[in-house]
């Protein structure tokens, strides 16, 4: 977006400064370098002039003005400073202080409150109220909210962000006059998305968080330390804050990152996993059956003489890696690098391939490199926006957030599917049922085709081959015309896809869909990722047939230039994908190290899983927790968590970001460092000695990342473009879906539910997150639950071939089909499991058969 | 504790006068108070999810506006206003034997449940100050004696 | 003078059609159905009318803006949140002469192009708001309101909207987001709501007494409206003399009637035999006068020069027997109850006066506690969103001006002057 025109010209105490038409003179003197104190204004929010502190003399006017709501006007003088003004700030902030507990002492928000600091500089320095204070009892009900409503000062600017930014509107002002103040609707639970944007906001100690109560003063931290959020593929920007080597807080600011200082649960809530007793300590080695803790020494040398041993024996295509999103770009490169020229071996991949690796290629493949290359700010500008395959606002919180803003500002929200968090603010939706979504897509797809036609012959043959086997509908859906009017009046459309087509067995088919409706309308297309480094994975060559750079492992020229620059052979045949490295471990592939990931938890079908790893000469599982993968392993070497080590990570824009070491390390080594030192004891040396080296590297070996220089990332980071444009795949494969299972009567599907409390794993051992979402339950409609006799928090077992879980009933007035959903976050309680699957073809995504499962109540005694 | 099917009928129809549905909550508040006698919480749930509001929005609003039954009341709602001119002519002196004869203060109920008193900012009947309104009656002009017949009145 | 607003509404069935027809209602109508948007609009602005809520901005000037305005539809509403304290005009007009008004919305509708109407009520009018609703079923049934009206292309749409109880609904911006099932408080200007209003359209607020008047004018021409008054304030006025009278009640009397001759010979003089003390002219968020001011016109510009406002009329009058640190806590009571809690100094102030004024006027207060009213009071002047907390300072400010003696002596003698 172009920046405002500044033609404006105002005197700020006789300065004279250029400003736009529509920055306020608040924010105009604060360019300016004066600083005029305010407790309602707030960067995101529109102004409402309330506080009255941000008074100012204005040449010509006879009354003071509020700046915070004053626009300026060519030749305006403004005085910011003068007798009168300190006269009626006093008098402001006097009368703010009648009601406002002087409990300085005890707050929180002591030492970065904005009324101690004006009051300090304003005064009064003596109060004259006499009489009996406003009298509201303090909260503390809420799990992770608490409110302290004596020192709320009514700036609205916590309801002001539940409302205008967060659009969940959860808190109000309750009252009138003097009783004025802020309440959630209940004050036992806040009943919200917990993203804790309040908190910032709140310019006083009236909302405080719980998890940092009364454990330490603001000028007691050791440092702040600005970094980007572990938690998904956003990449917001935060400040950790750090006491004593812990995470103290998280604290967020509207000037960092593309999020704007806006954070969800997971960001603000979600740190403590990384202090957790839990985590590993120190290496193991299985011995007898049994991990045996041992000395890095040690398993360094026990792992590469292993590795030496496989590679030996059954050539080094028989060892295999899983890649991480968890970790850095530095790391996944270093990794990938390891596996190519160390042990040489191609079949390197990552639990993406569930997810946006396999996506993204459905698209680039089909429209070229560039396709994905869209800026989460750009949504802003759009006035439609189409949703499908998973709701943003809980796998990419922040994004979502964008999308109620663009709402806000007059976008038009169509939803395929399921996406409660814009219920809303959609203006469309159509639930035709998870089986039915791929053939809305290509209806829409015809219907767009004929009148705006396709301008790339590629592009137009791939939609013919959909075209000839697409299943029309019978009868006119209900949704389907407001969706394509939706689609056909946008000037600027962004299509925002979710994580959950390309593991649908007709996935294929749908993200082909959406890439000729995204090529015919020319939107900008999102991708969703859970991971934080999906992308940055990807990019840095984390994919069985793609070199860092996403060059094609075939492409003999560049293959060859990195053999030169690496030191080393790269074998000319692609690798294994994800699943196919699992179905033949034991058999083709011998050895599996696995770098910060779970996957005998996080894959379909989780007793064939468990059954291949078991199978393993050697499983190396480098984690910071004993996962359900952990425990499997020969060897399991402890690494580092978030904020412990440097790195860089890439978001769902494609932009670089920084993630800065901030605390010493509670226990573990760099993933990284434990590659390197591996790869140097089999005899490959890696030849670093410090992450930057490895950015560096990176940066002179893809060309994607050409120009990168992590030192200079500042909080806006570094985005990637592909240098020129890759034109789209050689041969496009005509789209392919799998044959679908159709139900047998009455059978009840197991579906995944994605939870916007928890992330990944990493989430259980984070108490926070546990106290506002303890436990995995089968979610279920009124109209299920009825059915099945069923009542909220009944106890029930749900089986499908592959196993069971008793997890308790959750009834959800928003689901309306013949399906339990369940997430994959809490141990003996996963979906994933439970579901089979196909692998697809083309995208080597395992598509998860929507699997018929059994409910049985299980009663207390049985259990 | 759910809204009458008639009820939910006439919030409906209020909703669909109006270009955002938001603006039938004020009206809607009225329904929700002759439905349930009073605001409460389980009141103001029920609203909401009536009118596809927040509840926090639905009760950011209701407890704005004084005429609404914030608590539950008795029989009979006796509106006095002591504004000047009827402050001027006897009002306050009225309020204070009502808690004197009657144990009624403002925002208060009679122990017998036949009574809660709300003091009114000025109900516009100031040619008649004081005045009152006892439900939906108007009465002017009034005296401790005549204050004591009229209560008398009301069961 | 004639009653031209308050016409037939001595007679019982004053709220009638067939009684509001037969002495010449709604020929009004019919003659402006003939008569061109922009001609009604130009008698407006010839009759010089100002609005008659209390802020006295010329209605024909307001009307212009609104017709410029893009965006549609347009709405009109009649602000009948009658809450100023000492007036009861508005309820009167719609209790007694509904289709007056009526009429008037209509004549305004046809002239600004606003196709939806909305009368906002204040619900402690029940018996305004049934006089009301039986009116508009009248003129429904008799084509004056409704679809084609009186057999032209003119259509418009009337309805009821009933507030809750808030004093700051009368302000145009806290009435509109009162309709949008807000919390009513004023909102940020510009926009105004001719521009963006209701749901965010040109939306042009006018008070009843001000919509009465249209009718008048169409009637009896603008230029002969302007006659009536004086010329900066032009037009019949209605008054609401209450208090220390021994008529209280509502008179019609051209604008800039003096103070005097309302209360001597329109309001029949000092009950009693009581002298005169002070008197609130326009409603208890005008600033109090002494008796030496009773000479004053009432109209705008004078009440101005006199130290008070007109405001909405609602003339409140105080006899020797009246305390005035009483009447001050009660004011100061009314700004605390009805502060919509919105900005800092109105929000904390007014209750941090009337803590004060109770203090003093139950002999709790020192003498430096006269000193801090008056600063309170300054605090909260000038530093406000809206004009409520302006009034709440301006009006104890007033009262503590003129009657200090009567503060001192309660600080002095711990009681009232008055009891002791």
């Amino acid at each position: 977006m172009s920046e405002e025109t500044k033609n404006i010209t105002v005197a700020i105490n006789g300065k004279e400064v250029e400003v736009s038409p529509k920055t306020t003179i608040l924010r105009a003197a604060r360019e300016a370098g004066y600083s005029i104190p305010s407790l309602c204004d707030y960067e995101l929010l529109a102004p409402i002039g309330a506080c009255r502190m941000c008074l100012v003399e204005v040449e010509g006017m006879q009354r003071l003005q509020t700046s915070c709501t004053l626009l300026p006007v060519n030749g305006m003088e403004v005085t910011t400073e003068s007798d009168v003004l300190t006269k009626a700030r006093r008098d402001v902030l006097e009368l703010l202080l009648i009601n406002h507990p002087l409990d300085c002492p005890f707050c929180d928000k002591s030492g970065e409150c904005d009324l101690q600091d004006m009051v300090l500089k304003y005064g009064p320095s003596i109060g004259r109220y006499t009489e009996q204070k406003r009298n509201i009892p303090s909260s503390y009900e809420d799990p992770l909210l608490a409110t302290n409503m004596e020192r709320c000062i009514a700036c609205e600017r916590c309801v002001r962000m539940c409302d205008e930014v967060q659009g969940v509107s959860a808190l109000t002002m309750v009252g009138r006059g003097e009783e004025t103040r802020m309440e959630p609707f209940s004050l036992e639970s806040w009943d919200c998305e917990y993203c804790g944007n309040c908190l910032p906001a709140c310019p006083v100690g009236a909302i405080l968080s719980t998890v940092q109560m009364h454990n330490y003063r603001p000028w007691q931290m050791n440092r702040e330390v600005d970094t980007v959020c572990g938690h998904c593929g956003v990449g917001c920007q935060l400040v950790v804050q750090v006491r004593d080597e812990q995470i103290a807080r998280i604290d967020s600011r509207t000037s960092l990152g593309i999020n704007r200082g806006l954070l969800c649960s997971l960001g603000r809530f979600g740190h403590e996993y990384v202090g957790a007793e839990e985590r590993l300590g120190s290496p193991m080695i299985r011995r007898d059956g049994e991990l045996e803790e041992c000395s890095w020494e040690e398993v360094i040398a026990f792992v590469a003489d292993r590795l030496t041993a496989v590679k030996e024996q059954h050539g080094g295509e028989a060892i295999a890696g899983i890649a991480s999103p968890r970790c850095s770009n530095e790391e996944n490169y270093l990794f990938q690098k390891f596996l190519r020229v160390g042990c040489g071996s191609n079949s390197i991949d990552s639990l993406s391939r569930l997810g946006l690796a396999a996506a993204r290629r459905v698209f680039e493949d089909l429209l070229g490199s560039g396709a994905l290359a869209n800026e989460l700010s750009a949504i802003d500008a759009c006035d439609g926006i189409l949703v499908v395959g998973g709701d943003p606002t809980v796998v990419n919180p922040i994004l979502g957030l964008s999308i109620r803003q663009a709402a806000g500002a007059g976008a038009r929200v169509g939803i395929l599917g399921r996406a409660s968090g814009l219920d809303r603010v959609r203006a469309v939706s159509m639930a035709p049922g998870v089986e039915r979504e791929t053939a809305v897509l290509e209806t829409l797809l015809a219907e767009v085709a004929k009148e705006r036609g396709f301008s790339d012959e590629r592009v137009e043959k791939a939609m013919d081959s959909l075209r000839e086997t697409h299943r029309a509908p019978e009868s006119p859906e209900e949704g389907l015309a407001d969706l394509r009017d939706l689609l056909r009046s946008a000037a600027t459309l962004a299509i925002v896809v979710g994580p959950e087509l390309v593991q649908r067995p007709d996935g294929h088919r749908a993200l082909a869909a959406l890439a000729g409706l995204a090529h015919c309308l020319q939107a900008r297309l999102y991708l969703q990722a859970e991971g934080a480094n999906e992308q940055g994975l990807v990019d840095v060559g984390c994919e069985p047939d793609r070199l860092p750079g996403g060059i094609p492992v075939a492409d003999q020229a560049h293959r060859q230039r990195l053999e030169g620059l690496w030191g080393g052979s790269v074998p000319v045949e692609p690798g294994l994908s994800l699943m196919e490295i699992i179905e033949a471990a034991g058999t083709k592939i011998r050895a599996l190290y696995v770098m910060g990931e779970n996957p005998v938890f996080k894959l379909p079908k989780s007793s064939l899983v468990r059954k291949a790893l078991e199978s393993l000469d050697l499983l190396v599982v480098q984690d910071i927790f004993l996962n359900e993968t952990a425990k499997l392993a020969h060897v399991v070497l402890p690494a580092q968590a978030w904020t412990e080590r440097d790195g860089t990570f890439t978001n769902i824009e494609h932009r670089i970001q920084r993630s800065p070491k901030a605390i010493a390390p509670r226990s573990g080594r760099a993933d990284w460092q434990i590659v390197a030192e591996i790869a140097e004891a089999m005899g490959c040396p890696l030849a670093v000695a410090k992450v930057g080296e490895i950015t560096q590297e990176l940066a002179t070996v893809s060309p994607l990342h050409a120009g990168l220089d992590a030192e200079s990332l500042d909080d806006r980071g570094w985005l990637v473009r592909p240098p020129e444009e890759r034109p789209p795949g050689e041969s496009a494969a005509p789209p392919i879906a799998l044959p679908l299972q159709e139900p047998t009567t009455n059978g009840v599907r197991l579906g995944v539910e994605r939870l916007l409390f928890h992330a990944g794993t990493t989430s259980r051992h984070s108490p926070a997150l546990l106290k506002i979402c303890p436990e995995a339950t089968a979610k279920l409609s009124v109209e299920l639950a009825s059915e099945l006799d069923l009542e909220d928090g009944d106890r029930v077992r749900l089986s499908t071939a592959q196993g069971s879980v008793t997890v308790p009933v959750e009834i959800d007035a928003s689901l309306t089909d013949h399906r339990v959903l369940l997430s994959n976050h809490f141990e003996n309680a996963g979906v994933l499991g439970l579901l089979d699957y196909s692998l697809h073809p083309l995208t080597k995504a395992p598509a998860l058969e929507a699997s018929e499962v059994a409910i049985t109540k299980v009663e207390a005694a049985e259990e | 504790m759910t809204l009458s099917t008639a009820a939910l009928r006439e919030i409906e129809m209020i909703r669909g006068k109006y270009p955002e549905p938001r603006s039938a909550l004020i009206p809607a508040l009225y329904i929700a108070e002759r439905e349930f006698g009073w605001l409460s919480a389980a009141a103001l749930l029920s609203l909401a999810e009536a009118l596809d509001l927040p509840p926090a929005l639905v009760r950011g609003t209701a407890t704005f506006y004084h005429l609404y039954r914030h608590r539950e009341m008795g029989r009979h709602l006796i509106q006095l206003c002591t504004n000047v001119s009827c402050m001027i002519l006897g009002a306050e002196e009225l309020q204070e034997m009502l808690k004197r004869k009657y144990g009624l203060v403002p925002g208060g109920t009679t122990e017998d449940g036949r009574f809660s008193l709300l003091i009114m900012e000025c109900i516009g009947v100031c040619e008649g100050a004081p005045a009152m309104q006892i439900d939906t009656d108007l009465y002017q002009n009034l005296t401790e004696e005549r204050l004591d017949e009229i209560l008398s009145s009301y069961g | 003078m004639e009653p031209l607003l308050l016409k037939n509404t001595d007679q019982p069935n004053s709220a009638d059609l067939a009684e509001y027809q037969r002495i010449g209602g709604y020929r009004a109508l019919k003659k402006a159905l003939e008569m061109s948007p922009a001609e009604v609009i130009e008698e407006v602005v010839t009759s010089g009318l100002q609005g008659r809520g209390g802020a006295g901005f010329p209605t024909g000037k307001k009307w212009e803006f609104a017709v410029r305005a893009t965006g549609s539809p347009k709405y009109l509403i009649n602000n009948a949140d009658e809450g100023e304290p000492g007036t009861f005009k508005d309820r009167y007009l719609m209790e007694k002469n509904p289709h007056l008004v009526i009429e008037g919305m209509v004549i305004a509708s046809h002239a600004l192009g606003a196709q939806k109407g909305y009368i906002y009520l204040r619900h402690e009018y029940p018996t305004a708001g049934a006089r009301l609703e039986r009116a508009m079923e009248e003129a429904l049934n008799h084509g004056f309101l409704g679809d084609s009206i009186c057999g032209t292309s003119v259509n418009f749409d009337l309805e009821i909207f009933r507030g809750a109880g808030a004093y700051i609904c009368g302000e145009e911006t806290a009435l509109i987001d009162s309709m949008e099932g807000k919390r009513g408080q004023p909102r940020l200007k510009p926009p105004f709501p001719v521009n963006a209003g209701l749901w965010g359209k040109p939306t042009i607020v006018n008070n009843v007494e001000t919509l009465a008047c249209v009718p008048i004018i169409v009637d009896i021409g603008g230029a002969a409206f302007a006659e009536i008054g004086t010329p900066a304030s032009p037009g019949p006025k209605l008054y609401c003399l209450s208090g220390s009278v021994n008529r209280p009640g509502l008179y019609e009397a051209p604008m800039g009637t003096s103070l005097r001759e309302l209360i001597y010979e329109y309001a029949g003089g000092m009950r009693n035999g009581h002298r005169l003390k002070a008197v609130i002219p326009g409603g208890l968020s005008t600033p109090v006068l002494p008796a030496e001011a009773t000479d004053c016109a009432m109209d705008f510009a004078s009440l101005v020069e006199a130290g008070s406002a007109l405001g909405s009329a609602g003339v409140i009058v105080m006899d020797d027997t009246v305390c005035m640190v009483r009447v001050a806590r009660r004011a100061a009571h009314f700004y605390e109850v009805e502060s919509c809690g919105k900005c800092v100094p109105c929000r904390e102030g007014t209750g941090w006066l009337e803590k004060v004024l109770s203090r003093i006027e139950n002999g709790n207060a020192e003498m430096k506690d006269l000193d801090l009213l008056q600063d309170i009071s300054d605090a909260i002047y000038g530093n406000c969103f809206c004009p409520l907390g302006d009034s709440a300072a301006e009006v104890v400010s007033a009262i503590f001006k003129h009657f200090r003696g009567e503060f001192e002596a309660h600080v002095k003698n711990g009681v009232c002057d008055l009891e002791a």
